[in-house]
């Protein structure tokens, strides 16, 4: 087995006396489309802010490619190729939907910093983030205001700024809540071809388990903090604590076939 | 992000402007100098609130730095003004480098108050060490030297010529200005305003893009500072007070937050609603004070802003009918 | 040692005053999240209120230190009521400019009812006492500063455990979306915590003019500096914090004054800047 893209040993984290993070051991293989499931509070948000930077590691050790980032500063893991998108959205109210995509698309193209020369000149960047926008289906709307945009789009514009940076390592938090079934299938189709592409391994934390079975290829289980089980989606399925933990139903729903689109 | 005006415009408020003082107004000329620094402070920082979202309360420290630091050059070392301003948003700048590494580890309040605290140690030490910087009488007696350069020599003893050297480095602001609001920096300095964590997490290490914008604000108050300089022949300790910083603050705001002509507009009505109402009232301040109000309450995006807001709201209507 | 107790006995006083003003000036950020510039302008309201009350009206001092600041108060509560609520939705320099829009106002409503000079209030007689502190005569009225201080601070402590008003106010000011869907009245309980912040930092002021024995519309001006320095070392929205900070930075001013007054002006601003750059959210403010 090759090494993993992103491995995680003995994560733990406190929120003062609540253990949100139990000696977590965690690896993601590069292609790999994995999901990560949970029921509230089962530390799904901490994991991905603990990996991405945005939590200080209490202890345990994060790797990126065999190399040690626990210490790594949250813009330096981005440019190192670790992104996410938020549950809430959280992007650039007064800003156009295409500036939106833009600011990271220019951080990956190493062009964030150029302040005498004009935006509209950076034709790389400028294709990063229409592009970006035309995977979730806004390229019609890459003039309109972000604040303008409806829930459904704002949704998707959160994605997009998260694809922009052509991370090799997008962690997706609940991607597709507040999304029509219209919108939600959309962007589960970008998904599987862009992995299918190979540039960006997915990680998606998700309620929905028709998205979950249908999208992924291993699920890891997150219960108070620790890992209940991970594997293919079949195993999981068939593991007797998960089917405990979520008392069966929805589980049981997911298995049956022609149940997904 | 807002339409650029149509290049003509510029062009032909500047070919006014440089027409202004053959008009032979020597007051209107002296006012609209204050109106070029007061509009070069403002712009710079402008950059640092209306663009990135970042309060400060010490910027006339910078501002200082650089009047007394052309003061401390024209009197020790040389009285060539063009040198002079050099020096001057050289060391505004480098005590902006300086002052932003330790205010940009705060955030919102606790970096205004930061930046508060610095500046008025800058008063307390230009106001304090009398035996150097003259203590509240200021630095007196700087010479506006001629302008030498290989070959010519060009006077600016009188106030219509500092008038051009005045308005050449207020284009110059202004132009290097709009090219940064223009460029992926800029993009990304308005993104920070809106969400500096998301701003981090598209790859940008923000505290660095901060310290940079709050440099160059920096900079720019210094320019403004040095010019003062010359143009009263004195640098004094109140151009380093809070109150002072209050002015581009309260500028930018009247002409609208955010866009490149607001503090510029801004500084204009400024001044001339000052020079009116103070004919016939010491208590002008207290007006302005209700302006403020009635902007915060009504008029938040400031002339410009609003100005703004008309013109779409007709575009709106026409594209509908 | 005489001049050390004496120092130290008149920055404990005067570093009372700016703890009355920063109390109110902490309430305020810590429940409505606004910190208000205009607070020294309340203090300076408190003081010219108090005189005038005192000149005009009633030739006694106790009635000025209780009609004074509830005057100022009311002044405080149409603030809020009027302006203030409108900005709470906007961003944090709109707030700030509100406030200091206030202050412009304020300060030059002074100047024109009580003119730009500065006034000399009478002393009550009972007030000019004076009693002999290690060999040297200390003001009473000094002394009197230095006790009501901590007794306001045990008031504020009292008032915000112990009562169920304090309780509503600190479940308000946690969050404020849960109090309000809980029935408590949040735009009501806002303005009733400015209105009583303002009346403390009035208090202050009135308090204050027999110490200071001489108005002027800067005196405004000065103590919001060091009411800001001590709220940000305490750390925003902490109380305790602020009576520290008040009790460091009056101490330290004296301090300053008698003994290095070159550098006095700038070691508040230092101290502030040395704190921030340690505990960037001060002394006990929430952690960063």
């Amino acid at each position: 087995m090759s090494a993993p893209l992103l491995a995680a040993h003995g994560l733990t984290n406190f929120f003062g006396k609540v253990c949100t993070a139990r000696n977590l051991d965690l690896a993601f293989q590069e292609g790999v489309l994995t999901s990560i499931i949970g029921p509230n509070g089962a530390g799904k948000s901490t994991l991905i802010n603990l990996l991405t930077g945005h939590l200080p590691v209490q202890s345990g050790r994060v790797e990126f490619r065999g190399g040690d980032v626990t210490r790594l500063p949250v813009h330096a893991r981005v440019r190192m190729g670790i992104c996410r998108s938020f549950q809430i959205v959280n992007v650039f109210p007064q800003l156009t939907a295409l500036e939106n995509a833009l600011i990271p698309s220019l951080a990956a193209e190493g062009r964030a910093h150029r302040f005498f020369s004009p935006v509209w000149r950076e034709s790389a960047a400028r294709a990063d983030a229409e592009a970006a926008l035309e995977r979730v289906g806004l390229s019609e709307r890459s003039d309109t205001l972000a604040s303008a945009l409806s829930h459904g789009d704002k949704h998707l514009l959160e994605v997009a700024v998260a694809l922009a940076a052509r991370p090799a390592l997008l962690f997706l938090d609940e991607p597709t809540a507040g999304m029509n079934p219209h919108e939600r299938a959309r962007l589960l189709a970008s998904i599987r071809s862009l992995a299918r592409e190979g540039r960006t391994t997915f990680v998606v934390v998700e309620h929905d388990m028709d998205v979950v079975f249908s999208l992924s290829e291993r699920v890891v289980v997150l219960h108070r903090g620790e890992v209940l089980c991970d594997g293919s989606p079949d195993h999981v399925r068939a593991d007797a604590r998960v089917r405990e933990v979520y008392l069966g139903q929805e589980v049981e729903a997911a298995a049956r076939p022609g149940a997904l689109p | 992000m807002s339409k650029a005006l149509p290049l003509a415009v510029p062009a032909v408020l500047l070919a006014l402007l440089a027409l202004l003082p053959l008009a032979g107004e020597r007051f209107v000329t002296y006012l609209v100098i204050r109106v070029m620094l007061l509009g070069i402070f403002a712009v710079g920082y402008d950059l640092l609130l209306g663009r990135t979202g970042l309060l400060s309360f010490g910027h006339a420290g910078f501002y200082a730095a650089g009047a007394y630091a052309l003061g401390f050059f024209s009197l020790r070392v040389s009285h060539h003004p063009l040198l002079g301003v050099l020096v001057a948003v050289a060391a505004a700048a480098l005590l902006g480098l300086a002052v932003g590494a330790l205010c940009v580890r705060s955030s919102e309040v606790y970096f205004s108050m930061l930046t508060l605290a610095f500046g008025m140690m800058v008063f307390a030490l230009v106001w304090n060490a009398s035996s150097i910087t003259g203590g509240d009488d200021g630095l007196v007696g700087i010479a506006r030297a001629p302008v030498t350069l290989p070959g010519i020599s060009l006077s600016i003893a009188r106030d219509a010529e500092f008038y051009y050297l005045v308005l050449l480095f207020f284009a110059l602001a202004i132009f290097v200005a709009w090219r940064i609001r223009g460029s992926p920096f800029g993009l990304v300095l308005a993104g920070m305003r809106e969400n500096a964590t998301r701003v981090e997490f598209a790859g940008v290490p923000v505290r660095r893009y901060r310290l940079a914008v709050f440099t160059v604000s920096a900079a720019y108050a210094g320019l403004a500072g040095g010019l003062e300089t010359l143009l009263e022949s004195s640098a004094r300790p109140m151009m380093a007070h809070w109150t002072h910083s209050s002015e581009p603050m309260l500028v930018s705001l009247l002409g609208g937050l955010g866009t490149l002509s607001g503090p510029i507009v801004g500084s204009a009505l400024f001044i001339a609603i000052r020079e009116i109402v103070q004919r016939f009232t010491e208590h002008w301040m207290l007006g302005f004070g209700v302006v403020l109000l009635l902007i915060i309450g009504a008029f938040r995006g400031g002339v410009v802003g609003t100005i703004h807001q008309v013109v779409a709201r007709r575009r709106a209507r026409g594209a509908a009918s | 040692m005489q001049s050390i107790v004496h120092v130290l006995l008149a920055g404990l006083s005067s570093g009372m005053f700016i703890w009355l003003v920063a109390s109110g000036l902490t309430l305020i950020f810590g429940v409505l999240g606004v910190l208000n510039f205009a607070h020294g302008s309340f203090y300076m309201l408190g003081a010219y209120a108090c005189y005038t009350l005192v000149n005009v009206f009633a030739p006694h001092f106790y009635l000025g230190v209780l009609l004074g600041p509830l005057a100022v108060a009311a002044v405080g509560l149409a603030m809020e009521r009027r302006f203030l609520r409108g900005v709470y939705h906007l961003a944090l320099p709109y707030q700030l400019l509100l406030t200091f829009a206030f202050v412009l106002i304020f300060d030059n409503l002074v100047k024109i009812a009580w003119g730009a000079g500065s006034l000399t209030p009478p002393v009550p007689a009972a007030l000019r006492g004076s009693v002999e502190i290690v060999g040297r005569r200390f003001p009473i009225y000094s002394l009197l500063i230095i006790a009501i201080g901590p007794v306001v601070a045990l008031g504020l402590w009292a008032l915000l455990e112990r009562t169920w008003l304090g309780r509503t106010v600190r479940a308000a000011a946690s969050d404020r979306e849960m109090a309000s869907a809980l029935g408590v009245r949040v735009p009501a309980l806002y303005t009733g915590v400015f209105a009583f912040g303002a009346w403390l930092a009035a208090l202050g002021g009135a308090l204050a003019v027999p110490y200071v024995g001489l108005l002027t519309p800067g005196m405004g001006e000065s103590i919001i500096i060091d009411a800001f320095i001590v709220a940000v070392i305490g750390g925003l929205g902490s109380l305790k914090g602020a009576f520290l900070g008040a009790l460091i930075i009056g101490i330290l001013s004296a301090f300053g004054t008698r003994f290095f007054p070159t550098f006095d002006m700038a070691l508040t601003f230092l101290l502030m800047a040395a704190v921030l750059l340690v505990r960037p959210r001060g002394l006990f403010g929430a952690a960063a």
